[in-house]
């Protein structure tokens, strides 16, 4: 039962998963793409660790934390990216 | 505060060794009697209690949380409904919270609560430009944040 | 018993994040779509994290990572919404035809203005 329950989820987070896909896909702005992809890595993170469930083992650990950084680093980085000329921020020194 | 925190570390720490036992459970037994004797002298003491500003880090936490769950409640009405009803809109609000660490927690309160999200600040930090999913009357939603989150975090460090 | 508090938290956790995809997919503009990135997909993962971790103390194993990861997803969200809002808006993407107010438009400085579609915009 319990393992079945699990696998469920894994299916709900898999229709989500690609959901965040088509939306990178289909996204009509570049910025569309960059929340979907966070939104996928945040999901990815979630997979892993319902699969560090069914497998009983927490060598996952890692990389969820790793992902987690990750996928924030990325989507600033894009973002950031795209914000590129134009310069409105604060000086903070 | 750093000073009454660590005359109730000492208690604590006293406690253990008239105890004889070095555990982790006598070291919060000691800590609670420190507190409590920190409370009876809190008169003589040169500040205020400091489990006031704990208590009000705690009840910032609670308003988060239930602010959190009330959020998703209301994003998964917008989109399991067929039909989209809702008017978005970005707002300038004025904040007269004075450090930049008030303003960064009150910008992420506002991002994780219903409708409302940071987009942007102005140059002095002291405007701050929101992204709300329904604005029926301007005004409503500044106040509501006024009301809940501005008062709570100038609890907490005042 | 732990093991219905744990498929609790994960059902709870996946119905989320999916809620969160499906906003992406059906909400109108990227500023909509952030409010469902961000507040649906956070609380999502929360719950998904806390579901394995509770399954690991219920085992003995103290999984100190994923404390970590909540609370760096916690504090990461926000920041990560507000940097890609700002950039798609300061990019001159669009808003939702419906949208009532734009205060942040009038507060650019005029040549940093950015150009944008607005008889696209206005069509819903």
């Amino acid at each position: 039962m319990f393992e079945v329950i699990m696998i469920v989820a894994l299916l709900v987070l898999s229709v989500s998963l690609m959901l965040c896909i088509a939306r990178a896909l289909m996204g009509p702005t570049l910025s569309d793409r960059i929340v979907a992809l966070d939104s996928f890595g945040l999901n990815l993170i979630g997979f892993i660790s319902i699969f560090m469930i069914l497998q009983n083992t927490e060598a996952y650990a890692e990389v969820v934390l790793v992902l987690g950084i990750l996928a924030f680093v990325g989507s600033v980085a894009l973002a950031k990216f795209l914000e590129r000329g134009v310069v409105i921020d604060r000086d903070s020194h | 505060m750093a000073f009454q925190i660590l005359l109730n570390l000492t208690i604590a720490f006293f406690w253990m060794i008239l105890q004889n036992s070095y555990t982790s459970f006598d070291f919060v037994i000691g800590y609670v009697i420190g507190i409590a004797i920190v409370y009876f002298l809190r008169g003589s003491l040169p500040q205020t209690f400091y489990m006031q500003r704990v208590w009000a880090i705690v009840k910032l936490l609670c308003l988060f949380l239930k602010e959190l769950v009330v959020a998703n409640l209301q994003m998964i009405r917008i989109v399991l409904q067929p039909k989209l009803k809702v008017t978005p809109g970005i707002i300038a609000m004025p904040t007269y919270l004075d450090t930049d660490w008030e303003v960064t927690i009150l910008s992420m309160c506002i991002t994780l609560t219903p409708g409302t999200m940071t987009m942007d600040y102005s140059e002095d930090g002291r405007t701050l430009y929101i992204h709300s999913i329904h604005v029926e009357e301007k005004q409503e939603v500044i106040d509501d944040i006024r009301n809940h989150f501005e008062r709570a975090i100038v609890e907490v460090t005042k | 018993m732990t093991e219905i508090l744990i498929s609790i938290l994960v059902l709870i956790g996946s119905f989320l994040s999916l809620i969160g995809s499906l906003g992406i997919i059906r909400l109108p503009d990227i500023y909509s779509r952030m409010h469902a990135a961000t507040k649906s997909a956070t609380l999502g993962v929360v719950f998904l994290i806390s579901g394995s971790f509770v399954f690991f103390l219920s085992e003995g194993v103290f999984i100190l990572q994923l404390l970590f990861t909540i609370a760096f997803v916690f504090l990461t969200a926000p920041v990560a919404a507000m940097i890609i809002s700002r950039s798609a808006h300061r990019n001159g993407v669009e808003l939702w035809g419906r949208t009532k107010h734009d205060e942040l438009m009038e507060s650019y400085p005029e040549h940093l203005e950015p150009e944008r579609d607005n008889e696209k915009a206005d069509q819903p």
